[in-house]
């Protein structure tokens, strides 16, 4: 009896490797030289902290939920 | 003229930094941002809030930095002190202080930091201490965030000791001259928060960066208002508002940044989910566009949607008036109602960065100025405030970087 796992154990492995292969990973990956948009302010996801700090005091007095704001840069890495 | 001066005070302590970037090779930053948030009301004067802020930060060798920071609300207004069918307003004004400070560590695929925050006014005290670390993974292309801080703040209420277990029988604050003293009648509750919010940013494309993650809070102790009364029933029982002690709060997020290289622009996205243990469920959406005007003008235009149901025990005036409260709570907050907002605005900046061969004490120079009209739309016309459907947020904002 042809066992339904049968079938799936290559498309386990092909989505393992593509998870989580070093291969895989660098071909996903920006490069260095990629980065040029990504370092101007304009794409920068916290770019303005003081800004942020204002708005958030009269939203969250406000309305009635928080978070959203992230906690760090949007994975430049640009230093 | 206190604003100037703190414009006048940053820009001294901006020229010292300066003199102290040549002499040490560091970089430094200071900025000053003034917010006015102006709330009409048809009945009366409404609510108008200035915002003052000053902040500078000094980064040494690229690795280590630190920063400090001031800023005040100025609040002038008038507020309902009950909520009712026919809410009369109390004129207030009040003044809130908070000063900040930090220090991080930076290095190439990572940093910490931490910060501790001091705010005062007449009726509340808040003391906060943060910390903040980011580590890239997998050659820069994803950044793990945590963030964790604790509030230990403490409010002012009326005594309302003699209404123990009786909940209707508590009386609101009239005043708070007598706050944070020994004068009889008055107490000070304690006010305990934790927030937890992790996040994973992914640069997925060389023009796409995503952000997912959470918020986690939980606060323990007295969260009411404490000068607000609540009308319950029809025989004018007007006890001061009533909230439970405890209250969880999640909302899972997501962003992204998109470069359009085409336009010179990028544009912004931000949804988000949240849900607590007051049963107050929302999603927000916010999106913004930023273009290069030439080579020293920014502009960026906003658009901002949000949409709530109400907490568990929140009735509108006239359903406290009729059917009393629901359950042993009750408020007359708005931020506790079924409601919706909308924010639409735009800002404007001009920035001067001297070209590298020339002699100059700055590195950039900032110069901004936003409008934002934030539309209330809440769900009854009974619910609180009914007299104010829209305010309007002016913001101006000065920076320089050595």
């Amino acid at each position: 009896m042809h066992s339904p796992f049968s079938s799936r154990v290559p498309t386990l492995i092909l989505l393992g490797a593509l998870l989580f292969g070093g291969c895989s990973i660098s071909k996903w990956t920006v490069k260095p030289h990629q980065r040029e948009l990504l370092a101007d302010k304009i794409m920068q996801l916290d770019a303005e902290p003081q800004e942020r700090e204002a708005e958030e005091h009269v939203l969250a007095n406000r309305e009635g939920a928080i978070g959203g704001t992230g906690t760090s840069g949007g994975g430049c890495g640009c230093n | 003229m206190q604003l100037t001066r703190l414009l006048a005070l940053a820009c001294a302590v901006g020229a010292t930094l300066g003199a102290a970037e040549r002499a040490q090779a560091a970089t430094a930053e200071a900025s000053t941002r003034v917010t006015m948030f102006d709330e009409p009301s048809s009945k009366n004067t409404g609510v108008r809030v200035y915002h003052p802020q000053a902040d500078v930060s000094v980064t040494a060798a690229s690795t280590f930095n630190v920063a400090a920071g001031y800023s005040a609300d100025v609040v002038t207004g008038a507020t309902p002190a009950t909520f009712d069918v026919v809410s009369a307003a109390t004129k207030f004004s009040d003044t809130r202080h908070l000063v900040h400070g930090g220090f991080g560590f930076e290095q190439s695929d990572g940093g910490i930091a931490f910060s501790a925050a001091y705010g005062w006014e007449s009726d509340y005290k808040s003391f906060v201490l943060s910390g903040t670390t980011h580590h890239d993974l997998y050659e820069h292309n994803f950044t793990l965030g945590l963030a964790y801080s604790h509030n230990f703040d403490k409010v002012c209420d009326a005594d309302n000791s003699a209404a123990a277990g009786l909940p209707l029988d508590r009386v609101a604050l009239g005043k708070s001259s007598g706050c944070f003293t020994s004068t009889p009648g008055y107490v000070t509750h304690p006010l305990a928060i934790d927030t937890f919010e992790p996040s994973l940013s992914w640069t997925m494309t060389p023009r796409l960066v995503v952000q997912g993650g959470a918020t986690i809070q939980i606060l323990d102790g007295f969260q009411a208002n404490p000068y607000r009364k609540v009308a319950l029933g029809q025989e004018n029982r007007t006890p001061q508002e009533h909230l439970p002690d405890f209250r969880q709060r999640y909302a899972l997020f997501a962003r992204m940044a998109y470069a359009l290289p085409e336009l010179r622009a990028s544009t912004l996205v931000m949804l988000r989910g949240y849900d607590d243990s007051w049963a107050v469920r929302a999603f927000t959406a916010d999106a913004t566009g930023t273009k290069y005007l030439g080579q020293s003008m920014l502009m960026s235009i906003r658009a901002h949607y949000h949409i709530q149901s109400g907490a568990s025990f929140y009735r509108d005036a006239i359903g406290y008036q009729t059917l009393g409260p629901a359950g042993q709570y009750w408020t007359g907050d708005r931020e506790l109602s079924p409601m919706g907002n909308y924010l639409f605005g735009g800002k404007i900046a001009f920035f001067r960065r001297p070209q590298q061969e020339r002699q100059s004490w700055f590195v950039e120079m900032e110069l901004g100025a936003k409008y934002e009209l934030l539309l209330y739309r809440p769900q009854s016309q009974f619910g609180p405030n009914p007299d104010r459907t829209f305010a309007q947020i002016v913001q101006a904002a000065f920076a320089m970087r050595f």
